[in-house]
């Protein structure tokens, strides 16, 4: 008898253990405290650093400039000094660089709560070990502790934390709160930066006025600055398009098509040529792909800047009857991919590469990964087709110098200027170098006229683990934050050494009319969901018509059936809710 | 939990005893088996910390939810989200895409397994049995999203599927995921393929625990296989048949947008847009918690209702209920 009580007592309290194990697993490890005697002699070395600084900096311009053979002296220099005077002015705005704040005059650790993505997690499992960051702590004396959701639950932890109301000190991608990072000020998860941004964000605040544009994207209409954006010194190329084999071109003996009309004999000539599919057709419905055809009838994918100015909804432009029966007629004469409406991403690619297809509409970046370096398959590319000979292709992408992610202080930041001066720090010239180019000497080197590049011997051409270029772009430099973005000098594989990608890209953008992109615009918490509710209606709306009457499957006079449901869902407001925002943007 | 749940019955019994009468009953039950009680505290405390208490978070769907303000500051709007929910123009048709779905599940996908475990109960080779059981359970530990992709592969154009629906019809098709027509078949059967050996395990469960010497007495009376399996195995597994089926009535309304997204494009919206993927791509626009909250405490609502239908229709032909 006893001996069985003693073995219940044994195997209960291994149950309770174990249950109380998995409660308190939620929990949260308690902080560790330094000793205060540390803290105050790094903080005397550090006001030691700082006397250094103030001096003017040692000009080594002339040495590290063009060199391909940098010494230890050199190496040091430049990964382990705030020293920028060999970097050059190779932008219109001159990339500030003011270090006063660094390196930071107290011990501080900022936690950052930083989504994280498959490619980003295969390469760097723990943002606390990735290379830049572990530099950028070095070089302005601030720790961070990254904590990124698992893959997959970022919509869930986000809330999660906004619900407990624990949060960390800067969150990256704020624009998770509903109704946008505005909203999140003003119920009181976020701080509003407005008074402090000049003070402890002169880099920041620098850049961002430097340019009209810039500023205008950075601002909320109450003229409120909410967050860190990253913030490009160029409006970044367009990156999807129409682009063309080579072979294709050669086989059928005709230039690169203009006008639709050129592109519909171009096809039907690359048919009779054997290719059976000629064009691959993007994919569903509500990509932005498709406005490369439509864009040419004015019927623009979604919302648009018209040529008045006014906020306008393409799909219910006067032409997009002639763009249906256009792509009906290409449907029925068997010129795109017959599985355009289904094909994902694996299908189109392998679609890519077999003999029947001549046309793609995608990113060169990507094409020339599946058609040049597998395939060595030569391509062009054209610019989205008009209707009449010497009208201007139009588009409707256009990033307004505004890339990579947005950073947001929380209301439960205690050091907001500590953490300021973080986020500052990714807008200076130092910072500009190691976010886009990494570790000086290891992953590149810096050329004469004072810009970084990836040189052939560095370790983003020769990773010992032999992972792809395409993994690498976040392994050893920064690839998306709210930081500078060079994303034309600063990503391989536009910069790859033959690669014509980036050539493609900046031929689209200089010789295509984005005036009808729509800005960042910003809506209220009411505006938003409204807008959301009416836009889910009315896509789905748009997709199933659109889909539909291309494939035949409804008659093209279903177009005028589309134009009255959508008029009844709210398609007045709709487009309302658009033009109000607009008016706001201009108005900042 | 067994002395615990028989005096919960005797309980039942004793109903018109007297209040404090029952009292004392329980007390002494308490110190007989405290044991039991306590290896069922954990079990209770983990339904009312995570089943029972954040149900009030259903409130949200009166609110206009906003994470930081939390539940109790978010401004109260009524029926505001409901009535966007009905009032919207694809209502109508969400609700019945789900409910048909989920009745070809129930008709196909439901019957499936016990077809199988039956069949199964009739191989008496033991090796057989065992691939066979292990090859149809296997597509069950495959991922959602490999899934999805072999469903595309088999349906392309000039997939493994589309070639046997083009050879038995004898007309010309596209990828067979670009006809509403088919989507409710593809969608059904490949979650048969799924799931038919994990779900069999049940039924198989109930063959093995029915007594031997039942199917001898079946056998000196004459029956052949059929007819034990008729007149023997299926009314004894019908309290477990009965009972899931009661649970999959209750599931009626409930979707799950991950394969439906995976398989959908604007051909089939018609056939293929549920509830939660419409919801779904609603939340792609905006997070919005409270309107989705809405619309799932709407669906569990209508599931509950026809549990208890349902149920109640089978505790009066059959006797067997849940409750």
């Amino acid at each position: 008898m006893k001996h069985s009580s003693i073995k219940r007592f044994v195997s209960l309290f291994l149950i309770m253990t174990m249950l109380l194990m998995s409660l308190s697993g939620c929990g949260k490890e308690s902080g560790e405290k330094e000793t205060s005697k540390t803290d105050q002699d790094t903080a005397k070395q550090k006001e030691e650093k700082k006397e250094e600084n103030k001096e003017p900096m040692k000009d080594y311009s002339a040495g590290i400039r063009g060199n391909t053979a940098p010494t230890e002296e050199q190496l040091d220099v430049v990964n382990n000094t705030l020293n920028d005077t060999y970097l050059g002015d190779v932008y219109d705005e001159v990339i500030p660089n003011d270090y006063s704040a660094y390196p930071w005059k107290e011990k501080v650790e900022l936690e950052i709560w930083m989504p994280s993505n498959s490619i980003l997690a295969s390469v760097v499992p723990d943002m606390n070990d990735h290379p830049v960051f572990k530099k950028v702590e070095e070089l302005i004396g601030i720790d961070l502790k990254f904590t990124s959701p698992p893959l997959g639950q970022e919509a869930d932890q986000f809330s999660l934390m906004m619900a407990s109301g624990e949060l960390p000190d800067i969150i990256i991608e704020p624009e998770r709160y509903p109704g946008g990072v505005e909203a999140g000020v003003n119920e009181g998860a976020y701080i509003d930066l407005t008074d402090r941004i000049e003070k402890y964000a002169p880099n920041y605040s620098a850049w961002r006025n430097s340019d009209e544009m810039r500023r205008k994207t950075t601002i909320t209409d109450s003229g409120k600055i909410t967050a860190f954006y990253g913030l490009a010194p160029y409006s970044e190329w367009m990156w999807f398009g129409m682009l063309i084999k080579q072979e294709a071109l050669d086989k059928t003996g005709l230039g690169v098509p203009e006008t639709i009309p050129e592109w519909h004999d171009f096809l039907a000539a690359c048919k009779d040529a054997g290719y059976n599919e000629p064009l691959n057709y993007g994919s569903t419905y509500g990509q932005i792909f498709t406005g490369i055809i439509n864009g040419a009838y004015n019927v623009w994918d979604w919302m648009f800047v018209d040529r008045d100015g006014k906020a306008a909804w393409g799909p219910a432009q006067p032409l997009a009857k002639e763009y249906l029966t256009t792509m009906r007629k290409w449907e029925e004469e068997d010129l795109l991919n017959s599985d355009w409406v289904t094909a994902d991403f694996n299908q189109r690619m392998a679609e890519a590469i077999s003999d029947d297809c001549a046309v793609m509409m995608d990113s060169p970046d990507t094409m020339w990964g599946y058609w040049m370096v597998d395939n060595k398959t030569d391509f062009a590319g054209a610019l989205n087709p008009v209707l009449n000979k010497g009208d201007k292709s139009g588009t409707t992408y256009l990033n307004f110098k505004r890339t990579g992610s947005t950073a947001a202080i929380t209301t439960q930041c205690e050091n907001v200027e500590a953490a300021m001066a973080f986020l500052d720090f990714a807008f200076t010239k130092k910072g500009w170098e190691l976010y886009n180019f990494g570790e000086y000497g290891s992953v590149h080197l810096v050329d004469d006229e004072g810009r970084p590049y990836f040189h052939a011997d560095g370790l983003m051409y020769n990773d010992p683990e032999g992972q792809p270029l395409s993994n690498l772009i976040w392994k050893y430099r920064i690839h998306s934050f709210a930081n500078i973005r060079d994303e034309h000098f600063s990503n391989p594989l536009i910069t790859a050494e033959g690669s014509y990608s980036g050539d493609i890209r900046a031929y689209w953008t200089e010789n295509m009319d984005a005036s009808y992109a729509m800005p960042p615009i910003t809506f209220t918490s009411e505006e938003s969901s409204r807008e959301a509710e009416l836009g889910t209606q009315l896509s789905t709306l748009r997709g199933e018509y659109f889909t539909k009457i291309i494939k035949g499957e409804l008659p093209l006079d279903a177009y005028d059936e589309f134009l009255s449901k959508a008029n009844q869902m709210g398609l007045d407001e709709f487009v309302s809710l658009y033009q109000t925002a607009l008016d706001r943007y201009n108005a900042r | 939990m067994l002395a615990a749940s028989t005096t919960i019955q005797e309980g039942r019994k004793n109903r018109k005893m007297t209040h404090g009468n029952r009292r004392a009953r329980i007390r002494k039950d308490l110190k007989k088996n405290w044991f039991a009680y306590l290896l069922a505290v954990p079990v209770l405390a983990w339904y009312i910390l995570f089943c029972y208490g954040p149900m009030w978070g259903i409130m949200i769907a009166f609110k206009d939810f906003k994470p930081l303000l939390g539940f109790e500051k978010s401004a109260w709007v009524g029926f505001s989200h409901f009535v966007e929910f009905f009032r919207g123009p694809y209502f109508t048709r969400l609700v019945k895409n789900t409910v048909l779905l989920n009745l070809w599940g129930l008709t196909f996908g439901f019957t499936a397994p016990i077809f199988l475990a039956l069949l199964l109960n009739e191989v008496r080779e033991g090796r057989f049995k065992k691939s066979v059981q292990t090859i149809t359970y296997m597509p069950h530990f495959i991922s959602l999203v490999v899934v999805c992709g072999m469903i595309h592969i088999f349906t392309a154009n000039g997939g493994i599927l589309t070639l046997l629906v083009e050879f038995i019809t004898g007309k010309d098709y596209d990828s067979l995921l670009g006809y509403s027509r088919f989507f409710r078949p593809i969608y059904t059967f490949s979650g048969i393929w799924q799931n038919i050996g994990w779900d069999s395990i049940i039924y198989l469960a109930a063959i093995s625990s029915i007594n031997p010497a039942l199917y001898e007495a079946a056998e000196i009376d004459g029956a052949g296989r059929i007819g034990k399996m008729w007149h023997i195995t299926l009314p004894q597994i019908r309290p477990t048949i009965v009972i899931l089926f009661i649970f999959a009535v209750g599931g009626l309304m409930n979707s799950s947008h991950e394969k439906i997204i995976m398989l959908y494009n604007p051909m089939t919206y018609d056939t293929a847009d549920v509830i939660a993927s419409y919801v779904y791509r609603r939340g792609l626009r905006e997070a919005s918690y409270s309107f989705s909250t809405a619309v799932g405490l709407m669906s569990s609502v209508i599931n509950f209702a026809l549990l208890w239908v349902t149920n109640r229709f089978s505790k009066k032909l059959s006797e067997t209920s849940i409750w």
